[in-house]
C-alpha cells in the first residue's frame, strides 16, 4: 500500500507579532487523512499557528521557517504565497462568524459561490447535498433564518457541511466545537471523520481543551509560550504525560468513572425540599403533567441537573430560586415555602446563595474586582471596611487574584480570571447553596483543571450544598455525588451518580453517558 | 497582572480637545471684565460701524460699541445662563429618567410616554412656550427643560438596558436588592457618562437659549447674549459684517467644543 500523500509540512516555524515572540521553532508535517490537535491557551501559540495557516495572518506578523503544501517545494512562511491544495477554514459557532443580521442560507451560499467559484444556485445544491450528509443537522429549508435563531449545534453542523462541500485537502478547524456538549462535539467529531474518510483530508484543529481531542484522537502537539512541550499521539499522552504542564491539562479531562470514592460530605437538615413542581408557566393551559419534579437537597449536599440546552435545568434552578412562577407544585427552601413569600422575602432568603456560571456576562463589567468581592459583604452584612479587607484578601488569596490590580475593572479581566472572580465573591458570602452553572465552559484545559480544584476546596471548606447544571456527566460525577437527567424539562432519571453511570436505565441518559465516556 | 494600556482613541483625543476648549471658554468668561477693553454695553467707545482694525480688533457697532468686548461680555452671559440651563437638563432630564426607570411598571411606562411625547416637540417651541408661562428671566431654565425630555428618554433606555443585562440578573438571583443594584448603576451612570451628558446638554442649552434671544424671548437689554447681539446686527450684515460674525463664530466654538467634549455624540437637539 502506497504512503498517504503529505499534505502540509512546517518547518521551523516562527512568528512574532509587536516585538512579541507568539511561536518558535514549530516543525511538523501533516499527511492525508491525518488529524492533528493543537492543544494550548490564548498565549500558547497556537492562535499564531492557525492564523498563518488559515491565511488571517496580518503585516504585523513576521513569519521565519518554511511552509509546504502537497508535493510543492517548501518556501519561507513570509512569501505567504497562494496554496497549491485547497485549504477551508472551519470556525466554530462560538465565535459568531455570520453576520446577525443576514440569513444563514445566503450568507453560507456566497461563501460557497465564491470558494467554488461557482453561480449561485450550484453552491446552494453543493450545500443542500452537504447538509444530508448530516442526520442530525438543520434541514436546508430551514436555514433561511437569521444567526440568532439557530442553536450553537445547528449552527455548527450548517458551518461543518459548508466546509465539507468544499471537499478540502486541508481542513483548519478553529475551535470548531467549542462550547458544544459532549454529547454533540461527539457526534459533529464522528460525523467530520467519516468525511475526513470518505474525502481523504487532513486536519488541524485548534483546542482550547481536551474534550475535542480526546474524541479526535489522532496525533497531538501541546504548545505553551511559543514552545511544543510535549506531542505524540492522543493515546500515548493519555496514558502518561512526561511534562508536568501536559498533566496539569489531563487533569481536566473529567470522565465518569465507577471507581470514584463516595464523598464524605456531611448531610444535614433538607436545605431544598420539591414537591410536584410543574415547571410550566402558569398561564400554560396545556395539559397537566402526571408526575411532576419532587427531589430533596440537604446542606451540604450534591445533585448535578444533567441534560442538555433546553432541558429545562436552569428553568428548574429558577422555580428552586423563587425568581419565576411555576404552574404547579411546592418548593421549601431552608424550612421556608417559596410560595408563600413576597418578592422582597425571596430576595432576602436567595442571599444565602451564590452563582458560579460559565457564562462570561455575569458579572458587571464596570464593577472593579474589589467591588465584585465587595458586594454581598457591603449590601447583606454591612460590615465595616477593614473587615470587608480582611474577608476580600483572604478570598482573593484563595483563588489566586490576590495580586492583581484590585481597581482593575470585570471587563478587562479574561474569561478564566473573571470565572475566579465568582468563586471569590462565592466565598465571602459563605453561602448556603451554590449554583454551579457550565462552570468550565469556553475555559482552555490548564484552567478547567485549576477551576475544578478550586471548586473542589471551596466546597470542602465554605461546605454549601452544590447544584451543578452540566450536559457533561464526567463534570457532573466530579462536583456532585446524586443527579437528576432531565429532558424535555421532565425528570428522566434520578438517583446517586454512581449507581446510573453503573447501570443507566433510560436512553437520554445512556446518551450523555456515552458521550461523555472516553 | 493587568491589562496593557490602551493608546487614547480618536474620540478620546477629540473628548480632550472639547474639554481643554472649554476650560479656556470658563476662563474667558470668568475674566471677561479684565479682557475686555469696554464696560458691558458702553456706547461710543470708538466710531460707528468700523471694521476690523488694530484699536478695534472686532470692530464696532451702530452704537460704536467695541465688538470685541461686546462679544466677550455677550459669551460670558451666554454662558451664565446656559450652565444652570444644562444641570437643568442633567436632573430632570438625564438622572430623573435613569431613576424613573426603575419605578413601579405602569408609572415608568407612563413618564417614559409622557416624555417621548415632549422630546417629540422642538425643544425650541417647547422654551418660548415656557418663557411664556414664566418670565424672561427664567430663558436659561426654560431651555434646559425643553432639552430634558430627549435626555430623559436616552437615561431611561440605558437605564432598561443595565436592568436587563445578564449580571443585574444573576446579582438578583443571588439576593441583591434592587436599591443596591440601583446605587450601582447610578454611580456608573455618573463616573461614566455625567461629563459627556453635561457636554452634550450645555451645547444643546446653548443652541436653544441664543435662537430663544435671537427671536426676542430670551435675554433682556442691557444684558446681551449673543442670539440678542446676532439679531441686533440684522440690519447691518450686508456692509458691517463683523457685527453678527463675531458673536456667531464666539457662539459655534461654544458649541463645537460642548459637542467635541461629548464625543461628537447627538444628543439633545434644540
Amino acid at each position: 500500500m502506497s504512503e498517504p500523500r503529505t499534505i502540509l509540512t512546517v518547518s521551523e516555524l516562527g512568528v512574532e507579532r509587536a516585538g512579541a515572540n507568539e511561536l518558535s521553532g514549530l516543525s511538523f508535517s501533516l499527511a492525508a487523512g491525518e488529524s492533528l490537535t493543537v492543544l494550548g491557551d490564548a498565549s500558547s501559540g497556537k492562535d499564531a499557528l492557525i492564523r498563518v495557516l488559515a491565511g488571517h495572518g496580518g503585516r504585523d506578523d513576521v513569519l521565519t521557517g518554511t511552509i509546504g503544501y502537497g508535493d510543492g517545494a517548501a518556501l519561507p512562511a513570509a512569501k505567504r504565497a497562494k496554496p497549491p491544495v485547497r485549504m477551508v477554514y472551519l470556525a466554530g459557532a462560538a465565535a459568531s462568524p455570520l453576520n446577525p443580521h443576514a440569513s444563514v442560507l445566503s450568507q453560507l451560499t456566497q461563501i460557497l459561490a465564491r470558494r467554488l467559484d461557482t453561480p449561485r444556485s450550484s453552491a446552494r445544491e453543493e450545500l443542500r447535498i452537504a447538509l444530508e450528509r448530516f442526520p442530525d443537522a438543520p434541514v436546508f429549508a430551514d436555514l433561511d433564518r437569521k444567526p440568532g435563531a439557530f442553536t450553537a449545534p445547528e449552527l455548527t453542523w450548517a458551518l461543518m457541511a459548508t466546509a465539507i462541500a468544499q471537499a478540502p485537502d486541508l481542513l483548519i478547524a478553529d475551535h470548531a466545537f467549542a462550547d458544544l456538549s459532549p454529547a454533540a462535539i461527539k457526534a459533529a467529531v464522528e460525523a467530520l471523520r467519516a468525511e475526513q474518510r470518505r474525502i481523504g483530508f487532513a486536519l488541524i484543529y485548534g483546542a482550547r481543551g481536551l474534550k475535542t481531542a480526546s474524541y479526535l484522537r489522532g496525533r497531538m502537539i501541546v504548545l505553551r509560550q511559543g514552545r511544543v512541550v510535549e506531542e505524540g499521539s492522543f493515546d500515548k499522552l493519555a496514558s502518561g504525560q512526561s511534562h508536568a504542564y501536559t498533566r496539569t491539562l489531563f487533569k481536566s479531562l473529567t470522565k465518569p468513572t465507577d471507581a470514584a470514592a463516595p464523598r464524605s460530605a456531611t448531610r444535614g437538615e433538607p436545605l431544598l425540599q420539591v414537591q410536584g413542581l410543574d415547571l410550566r408557566s402558569p398561564k400554560d393551559k396545556g395539559p397537566k403533567p402526571r408526575d411532576g419534579i419532587s427531589f430533596e437537597l440537604r446542606r451540604g449536599a450534591s445533585l448535578a441537573l444533567i441534560g442538555e440546552e433546553g432541558s429545562g435545568r436552569r428553568a428548574l434552578v429558577r422555580a428552586l430560586l423563587g425568581m419565576e412562577r411555576f404552574a404547579g407544585g411546592r418548593v421549601v427552601m431552608d424550612q421556608v415555602d417559596l410560595s408563600i413569600l413576597s418578592a422582597a422575602m425571596s430576595s432576602r432568603l436567595r442571599r444565602r446563595i451564590a452563582f458560579i456560571t460559565g457564562a462570561d456576562d455575569a458579572l458587571d463589567p464596570r464593577m472593579t474586582l474589589w467591588d465584585t468581592v465587595d458586594e454581598p459583604l457591603r449590601a447583606h452584612l454591612h460590615l465595616p471596611r477593614d473587615l470587608i479587607a480582611g474577608h476580600r484578601e483572604t478570598a482573593l488569596k484563595r483563588v489566586g487574584l490576590a495580586s492583581y490590580d484590585g481597581r482593575q475593572p470585570v471587563a478587562e479581566l479574561s474569561p478564566y480570571d473573571k470565572r475566579r472572580l465568582q468563586i471569590a465573591r462565592a466565598i465571602v458570602g459563605a453561602p448556603f447553596l451554590a449554583v454551579i452553572d457550565e462552570p468550565l465552559r469556553g475555559l482552555d484545559a490548564f484552567a478547567q483543571s485549576i477551576m475544578i480544584e478550586l471548586l473542589e476546596d471551596f466546597r470542602r471548606q465554605e461546605g454549601p450544598a452544590f447544584v451543578v447544571i452540566t450536559a457533561d456527566v464526567g463534570v457532573a460525577q466530579v462536583l456532585a455525588e446524586d443527579a437528576l437527567f432531565l429532558k424535555d424539562r421532565k425528570v428522566v432519571e434520578r438517583g446517586a451518580l454512581r449507581e446510573i453511570l453503573k447501570n443507566p436505565k433510560d436512553e437520554e441518559t445512556r446518551r450523555l453517558i456515552d458521550a461523555a465516556n472516553l | 497582572m493587568t491589562a496593557p494600556r490602551v493608546a487614547p482613541s480618536l474620540h478620546g483625543v477629540l473628548r480632550i480637545i472639547g474639554w481643554v476648549g472649554l476650560g479656556l471658554i470658563a476662563v474667558a468668561v470668568s475674566l471677561s471684565d479684565f479682557l475686555a477693553t469696554a464696560p458691558a454695553d458702553a456706547t461710543a467707545v470708538g466710531p460707528l460701524l468700523a471694521a476690523p482694525t488694530e484699536v478695534f480688533r472686532f470692530g464696532t457697532d451702530i452704537l460704536g460699541r467695541d465688538m470685541f468686548s461686546e462679544t466677550l461680555h455677550g459669551l460670558a452671559d451666554t454662558i451664565r445662563s446656559a450652565l444652570p440651563g444644562a444641570l437643568t437638563t442633567l436632573f430632570a432630564g438625564a438622572l430623573f429618567g435613569f431613576v424613573a426607570a426603575r419605578m413601579p411598571r405602569p408609572f415608568a411606562l407612563g413618564l417614559r410616554g409622557f416624555m417621548g411625547i415632549m422630546a417629540a416637540i422642538p425643544a425650541l417651541l417647547l422654551a418660548i412656550l415656557m418663557i411664556g408661562l414664566t418670565a424672561r428671566g427664567w430663558a436659561g431654565i426654560a431651555a434646559g427643560l425643553s432639552a430634558a425630555p430627549i435626555a430623559f428618554v436616552r437615561a431611561f433606555e440605558r437605564a432598561q438596558r443595565q436592568e436587563r443585562a445578564p449580571h443585574s440578573a444573576y446579582a438578583r438571583a443571588t439576593g441583591i436588592s434592587a436599591g443596591t443594584l440601583m446605587r450601582r448603576d447610578l454611580v456608573y451612570e455618573f463616573t461614566d457618562t455625567f461629563l459627556s451628558s453635561a457636554a452634550r446638554a450645555l451645547a444643546a442649552v446653548t443652541i436653544v437659549l441664543s435662537t430663544v434671544s435671537f427671536l426676542g424671548f430670551g435675554a433682556v437689554p442691557p444684558h446681551r447674549d449673543l442670539g440678542l447681539m446676532i439679531a441686533a446686527a440684522k440690519p447691518y450684515l450686508l456692509h458691517a459684517w463683523w457685527t453678527a460674525a463675531f458673536p456667531a463664530a464666539a457662539l459655534v466654538v461654544v458649541i463645537l467644543f460642548a459637542r467635541l467634549a461629548a464625543g461628537l455624540d447627538e444628543g439633545e437637539r434644540a
